[in-house]
């Protein structure tokens, strides 16, 4: 009989373990004002980068404004479990569908049944480009321009001097491709103009991870001793970078440009050790996929693509960005 | 109560579906003739002019089941004299209409359209927007209450999900009754889903292979996993280096192959054909609701392969040794079991099914990936062991495996239609499976005094298979 009451209990547990998050989701449902418009099912790459969190959070609250409810749904970097989401999304009858794709083609056929169920789709910071599937619009950052930015602020701090840098680069990932291009295009154009040229001197793999990033460093290093810059496509390598000239010793002397602007990307700014970042948005990213979505229930026209500027952030952002505080 | 106990984890299942089908219990639209000629009549009497002077607009999604709504009430409107319709599959097409029926200064009297269409935002600033429409009525269809997730769509999702899972946990189930484990089955699905995907792309001609070329690819690819399975069971069997640690060193093995064979990258270069498994239906039921019933070929394959997986489980004499190599290694190697070839066998099987798990997925997804199937040797174990089998070998059965991939199917599939968030669903599956696992034990501890007792009537009692009733053997003895 006690068996039984153990029984009894998990089951209830259990039961009793869905219950408060249900509760949790009803939370984000409009309050009054007008019947719901429908859910968004949201699937993003994975929740554990607060990038992408960010992201999902504005989806979230800014939905709500216009009487959507939201659910919002870790891939995990799984492009399987990203293609359950959406086909659960579609047992749902979601007003509309947005992703950040796991992979930007395998996710192909897992859209074209969404386009197949009449359900526009829309995809935030990494784009599906295959030409037989239909997203209405793609939202991003600008990656080219963030690039080009990288650029303005390694010339910035070279103060009008040459010298040599190296990349740390991500190539697989098409939006790192982009601000690479960006950076060299910056810099091609400044060496027309200056006499004392910057020479890109090495493109390394930094992983865009801290551990690959400072080793990639080390190596650049004995290779090219005169080296006065480096810019890394996001923050993780930058400050392994960092931390590669600490241990040389050679901090000082050399600059390091990021990119992303997390919080310990910023911090690093703010102490001095990244000279700048160009920062990415993902808040306002979140409010213009929204955006999107009214405008195309509205029967407007949306923009197939929309870029957000980044902005350069320096010390002296740093220093009165009351998040660091 | 007795029968909760005898079947723990079924009754939970059930139990699950139940709450899972009264949770999602959500309005659905009508698309048959009879809700068309509803909101034809509706129409037709709410509307001030006369039917020749009636303009209406369906709105619908583009989709198949409103579209031919969307035809059905077309006809429905015209029997009745209504003339000028117009129908918009998008917010945007709609808005050019009413745009144009402004411009020709003809004013609309009905808007029919669906849940989903009825929400769009454009409808609701008509009367801003558009002052020429602003007496049109909007008329959403009748709907019925009924549990998304017992649409026959989600039935089908969720089956297909399971699919792979359910493959893989077969092998999986032979190697932990035969007191074995494999960890390397997640890293087998990268390894034979990038080997059949290149093969196809490099040998067999890419986009335009033969179906000829792409079984041939397949059974390399599976046949690929055969051999890495044997290896592993090489090194348990003849080094007797513990299993653990030997699929541990496959898993990596196999998973850094996989990149390597692919440099990192998807290999989408596969014919459209290659999707008949992992997403076409052959077998037709019959039709319900307007939509064809049929069942996913993968689902098929997973049925038959249970099927059979039963029969040797259960009606064969390697099913018996599987047992009792599992039970006890050294009383079956006593009573003459082949106990090495037993062991190569569950692991051979298990590397050959997970390479039919990767040519699902592959097939599913038209790309070879070498990312595909991190973290499945966890679901997989998940599922065996949610179904009862015991970690400890010799106890187990195939059914109870394909009952715990269900549950485990239900639980992910469910949260996702409840919309619950990332972080509490892996919260509850890990609550989710220990519950059941504890049902389940639960439910064994009470017929196994009895049968304890039972044995310790006959001490020469042999080792019997979990399936063979103790009284059976006691009989026997006496």
């Amino acid at each position: 009989m006690k068996s039984f009451q153990i029984a009894i209990a998990t089951v209830a547990l259990c039961i009793a373990g869905c219950s408060p998050t249900s509760d949790d989701t009803s939370n984000v449902t409009p309050s009054g004002q007008g019947e719901s418009r429908g859910t968004i099912g949201v699937s993003l790459l994975t929740l554990q980068n607060p990038f992408f969190q960010v992201i999902g959070d504005n989806i979230t609250v800014e939905a709500a404004k216009h009487n959507y409810d939201v659910v919002v749904l870790s891939a995990d970097d799984d492009i399987v479990k990203q293609g359950n989401h959406v086909k659960d999304f579609i047992v749902q009858n979601a007003s509309a569908i947005v992703l950040s794709p796991c992979k930007s083609d395998a996710i192909g056929p897992i859209i074209k049944e969404a386009n197949a169920a009449g359900i526009p789709v829309f995809t935030v910071d990494i784009p599906c480009r295959l030409p037989d599937v239909e997203i209405v619009s793609q939202i991003a950052t600008d990656n080219y321009g963030g690039g080009r930015e990288a650029a303005t602020g390694m010339i910035e701090a070279f103060d009008g001097k040459g010298g040599d840098v190296a990349i740390l680069h991500f190539a697989q990932a098409e939006s790192c491709q982009l601000r690479v291009q960006g950076f060299l295009d910056g810099i091609n154009e400044h060496n027309e103009k200056m006499e004392n040229k910057i020479n890109v001197v090495a493109t390394l793999e930094g992983g865009g991870k801290r551990e690959i990033g400072g080793k990639a460093t080390e190596d650049i290093l004995q290779s090219n001793p005169n080296l006065a810059g480096i810019f890394a496509i996001n923050d993780p390598s930058a400050l392994g970078a960092r931390a590669a000239l600490e241990k040389a010793g050679v901090a000082d002397q050399i600059v390091i440009i990021g990119f992303d602007g997390q919080p310990e990307g910023k911090q690093a700014i703010k102490e001095g050790k990244i000279y700048a970042d160009p920062i990415q948005f993902p808040a306002k990213m979140g409010v213009e996929i929204v955006n999107a979505i009214v405008a195309n229930s509205k029967g407007e026209e949306v923009e197939s693509e929309i870029l957000i500027p980044t902005y350069l952030y320096r010390q002296a952002d740093g220093l009165k960005d009351p998040e660091l505080q | 109560m007795q029968l909760i106990f005898k079947y723990g984890t079924s009754f939970f299942l059930v139990l699950l579906c139940i709450v899972f089908s009264w949770l999602t219990l959500t309005p659905q639209d009508a698309f048959d003739a009879s809700a068309a000629q509803r909101i034809a009549n509706q129409i037709n009497q709410t509307t001030e002019v006369s039917p020749s002077e009636t303009t209406v607009l369906i709105a619908v999604r583009d989709n198949e089941a409103e579209r031919s709504y969307a035809a059905l009430l077309e006809k429905e409107l015209k029997a009745q004299g209504i003339e000028q319709i117009t129908t918009a599959t998008t917010a945007r097409e709609g808005r050019q209409l009413l745009s144009q029926l402004q411009a020709e200064n003809r004013a609309l009297q009905a808007v029919a359209a669906t849940q989903a269409t009825g929400s769009w935002l454009l409808f609701a600033d008509l009367a801003a927007d558009y002052p020429l429409h602003q007496h049109a009525k909007i008329l959403v269809t009748s709907s019925r209450l009924w549990p998304n997730f017992l649409k026959y769509k989600n039935v089908s999702n969720v089956l297909n999900q399971i699919s792979v899972i359910a493959i893989i946990a077969i092998g999986m189930t032979f190697v932990i009754i035969a007191g074995g484990i494999d960890l390397s089955v997640g890293s087998l699905i990268a390894f034979c889903s990038v080997i059949t995907a290149l093969l196809i792309r490099d040998y067999g001609g890419g986009v335009e292979a033969s179906t000829l070329w792409l079984l041939i690819a397949c059974g390399v690819g599976i046949g690929a996993c055969g051999v890495i399975g044997a290896f592993s069971g090489g090194m348990v069997v003849g080094l007797d280096i513990p299993p653990f640690i030997v699929t541990l060193a496959m898993m990596l093995v196999a998973s850094g192959l996989a990149f390597i064979c692919s440099n990192g990258y998807a290999i989408p270069e596969v014919p459209e054909t290659f999707t008949w498994l992992g997403r076409g239906a052959a077998i037709k039921i019959g039709m319900f609701g307007g939509s064809a019933i049929e069942i996913p070929n993968a689902v098929c394959l997973t049925l038959v392969l249970y099927v059979i997986a039963h029969i040797v489980m259960s009606r064969t004499v390697l099913g018996r040794y599987v047992y009792a190599v599992g039970d006890n290694r050294q009383a079956a190697w006593l009573s003459g079991v082949p106990v090495k070839r037993v062991l190569m066998f569950t692991y051979i099987l298990s590397g050959l099914l997970a390479g039919v798990g990767g040519v699902v997925l592959s097939s599913t997804f038209r790309s070879g990936e070498p990312t595909f199937g991190i973290m499945y040797e966890l679901y997989v174990i998940a599922a065996v062991v949610v179904g009862g089998t015991s970690l400890t070998g010799g106890r187990g059965t195939v059914v109870g495996t394909l009952i715990g991939a269900l549950l485990i199917g239900v639980i992910n599939n469910g949260m996702n239609l409840l919309h619950v968030t990332a972080y509490w669903q892996k919260v509850i599956l890990g609550l989710v499976i220990l519950g059941a696992v504890l049902l389940d034990r639960l439910a064994r501890s009470v017929p196994q005094t009895s049968s304890r007792m039972r044995q310790q009537e006959s001490p020469n009692s042999e080792t019997n298979g979990p399936n063979k009733p103790a009284s059976d053997s006691a009989t026997k003895n006496a």
